[in-house]
């Protein structure tokens, strides 16, 4: 078997729903599809319920509108980036206002 | 005899009025699932292969509406991807299979139970927008139970004579179906005002009312009805007084919007001949066609931070210089103004990782980023100059608070130019150099900047929460983020003012720019160049053309006299309201789509 690359440490992120209409749809389906490109295991949490950063109508009803508080774990290969990459998005507001 | 003028008020989804006769829909309401279950390996095996296999078949007929979009409706094409997205999304696809493999149900039953627990789910979310998207995940489900079952398809809307439909919910594919149809107008019993349904009635411009309970038990097909898009009422056997008072209502506003359309490839000309530019912002290429479309002067705003943040990596100066020679090309002759990144270090891909920080708006962003992070910025730099040759471009520098980051900016862009030269590639060496006009520092400085700068950029989102340490976000202070404060009025007044002694033109690209209510007073405060969400320009140019800048000025100065946030706004709303009663009826209504 091929030696594995090692799994970086996991990654805690703190995030804040910044547009104006919160993780509607197309924000959700961003953050799913953004996340399905990485080999990381990325979970948003929010008030202690957990859903995968995969999962569109998870992310849905996590209900988070805008001025919410989300915390991000990422862990896998790719950890990092894939965190980085879905902070970013959140930072750009998704790309709306 | 039936009752004359009866009312029935539901929720106003698309804007218009028509008068017309029924349709009542109805059909695909309680349809039974025809529930079994599996008692062989075989039978589940089977079932999987069934159900995936309608996945599949549900996403060919997705991709094909898709494909077969009508051009008025091509940008919202988003929402088909979204229903591509559910399909394939756990909840309903893992789950029915395990349903069907743990439960040994039929793949119509186990569909149906998932789909309920995402129902369930749904119904505790407060936010009523996403709330509403309950109605997505339906037509999915549905979809997939019609390429299951063979049955319930959408139904096709064909109809000889104009129709009003009147249905308990209509899906978007339903309401695309209606573009070149006879269908006058619609009523649905579901829906919320921003329901995907209600947002292609918009693109489509037929009149919608949603949210009517029992809109298909109250009204009978035959029926004439009146369907006010405008206010969600339906007036069901109207009286000759009725109808002639709606008739003449319908003609108003259809006269409003065709003059708005019509106007807007017009110049924003006020009438004593003062010329103003309107102009669109945009973040991706394809935005261009809307710019266009809404009769945008140029683009006033091109944010470019998509490319670094979508890919994985940095973006190559040629995939940079492609996008924006392909915006640079589809604009001209008319201007396109390209702002340098805009993001923080933190957000950034780069090799070092920087911290997270505690104040990101008070951080190392935008032109502070790109000064110490000069490779990055470099690329940048030669893929705007290099589109510069392919039409009519200015570059600005977001978040400038200083002289010396100005002059630092544009020495690299004169690198960047010899570089160029040096390479042979052609590039407007005259190409205008703007500075964002967002930090009170930059205010203050606005007379030595005019110095350092060909242009001035006031983007009020962040000049706003900047001068009142307002953030938006913070729920315990939005309301008093105000974009009438005396403090910003007095701000955009000494920016255009110094601009203009040095004569370097001033266009603001905020929010504010785009909304009607503030129009009179920026024009009257001398600003020239509007920059706005495409949808808002025909609006706005109206608005403008229906001034003259002296009456604007006076506007601007009695704004200015007044020395509380509150005596502003009371001031500013009435008087608009008082001079474009149609623009706060109607126009509102147009810009916000």
């Amino acid at each position: 078997m091929a030696p594995k690359k090692a799994a970086q440490p996991a990654v805690v992120k703190e995030l804040w729903v910044e547009n104006r209409l919160g993780v509607h749809a197309r924000p959700a389906a961003k953050i799913s599809s953004l996340a399905n490109q990485f080999d990381a295991e990325i979970t948003l949490e929010k008030d202690g319920r957990r859903v995968e950063a995969r999962n569109f109508l998870a992310l849905l009803t996590l209900d988070c509108p805008q001025g919410t508080r989300l915390v991000l774990r990422a862990g896998g290969v790719q950890a990092r980036e894939a965190a980085l990459a879905i902070a970013a998005l959140f930072a750009r507001k998704f790309g709306e206002t | 005899m039936t009752l004359k003028n009866l009312v029935l008020q539901g929720i106003p989804a698309s804007p218009g009025i028509v008068l017309g006769r029924v349709k009542v829909l109805r059909g695909r309401e309680g349809y039974q699932v025809p529930p079994r279950l599996l008692y062989t390996e075989e039978e589940v095996a089977g079932e999987l292969k069934r159900f995936r296999l309608a996945v599949e078949q549900t996403e060919e007929e997705l991709n094909r509406y898709k494909a077969e979009l009508p051009r008025e409706l091509k940008e919202h094409s988003h929402i088909l991807e979204l229903h591509l997205i559910m399909l394939r999304d756990p909840m309903l696809f893992q789950e029915t299979q395990r349903l069907i493999r743990e439960q040994h149900f039929n793949s119509e039953r186990a569909l149906h139970q998932a789909f309920q627990k995402v129902k369930e789910v749904f119904q505790n979310i407060k936010d009523p927008y996403i709330k509403g998207r309950i109605q997505d995940v339906e037509e999915v489900y549905r979809r997939l139970l019609g390429h299951l079952t063979g049955e319930g398809q959408s139904l096709m809307l064909s109809f000889s004579q104009p129709v009003i439909i009147v249905a308990p919910d209509l899906s978007p594919n339903e309401t695309t179906q209606m573009s070149g149809s006879p269908v006058l107008g619609f009523v649905t019993e579901r829906g919320g005002r921003t329901s995907h349904t209600a947002i292609i009635a918009q693109a489509l411009e037929i009149p919608a009312v949603v949210g009517l309970d029992n809109a298909t038990l109250e009204i009978a097909s035959g029926e004439l009805i009146i369907v006010d898009g405008l206010t969600g009422r339906v007036i069901l056997a109207p009286d000759a007084a009725t109808l002639k008072q709606y008739q003449a209502h319908k003609a108003e506003f259809e006269t409003f919007r065709a003059e708005v359309a019509q106007g807007s490839a017009f110049p924003a000309t006020t009438t004593d001949g003062h010329g103003n530019r309107v102009l669109a912002n945009i973040e991706l290429p394809e935005e261009v066609s809307l710019a266009l479309k809404y009769g945008g002067d140029g683009i006033g705003l091109y944010r470019t931070e998509f490319l670094y943040l979508r890919l994985r990596r940095l973006p190559s100066e040629e995939e940079l210089f492609d996008n924006y020679k392909q915006v640079a090309e589809a604009m001209a002759p008319r201007e396109v103004t390209i702002r340098t990144l805009d993001i923080g270090g933190d957000k950034f891909l780069t090799p070092f990782q920087y911290p997270s920080e505690m104040n990101p708006a008070l951080g190392l962003r935008a032109i502070r980023f790109s000064l110490k992070e000069q490779t990055i910025f470099r690329v940048q730099l030669k893929a705007i100059l290099r589109a510069s040759a392919f039409g009519r471009v200015r570059i600005m520098f977001p978040l400038i608070s200083s002289v010396g980051e100005m002059r630092e900016a544009r020495k690299l862009l004169a690198e960047a130019m010899e570089e160029l030269k040096s390479q042979g590639a052609p590039f407007d060496p005259q190409m205008p150099v703007g500075a964002m006009i967002e930090v009170p520092a930059a205010v203050t400085l606005a007379s030595l900047l005019a110095q350092e700068a060909d242009f001035f950029s006031i983007g009020t989102n962040d000049l706003i929460q900047y001068a009142l340490a307002i953030d938006r976000v913070n729920k315990q202070v939005a309301d008093m983020y105000q974009p009438l404060h005396p403090a910003v009025l007095r701000m955009i007044r000494d920016v255009v003012q110094a601009g203009r002694a040095a004569g370097v033109p001033v266009a603001i690209c905020g929010e504010m720019a785009g909304d009607p209510m503030y129009v009179t007073v920026l024009l009257g405060l001398g600003v020239e160049e509007f920059s706005m969400n495409a949808a808002a320009i025909p609006v706005i140019k109206r608005v403008i053309r229906m001034i003259s800048l002296a009456e604007a000025r006076e506007f601007a100065r009695q704004a200015l006299r007044r020395v509380t946030v509150e005596e502003v706004n009371e001031f500013v709303i009435n008087e608009m309201e008082r001079r474009f009663p149609e623009i706060f009826r109607f126009g509102r209504t147009l810009a916000t789509i």
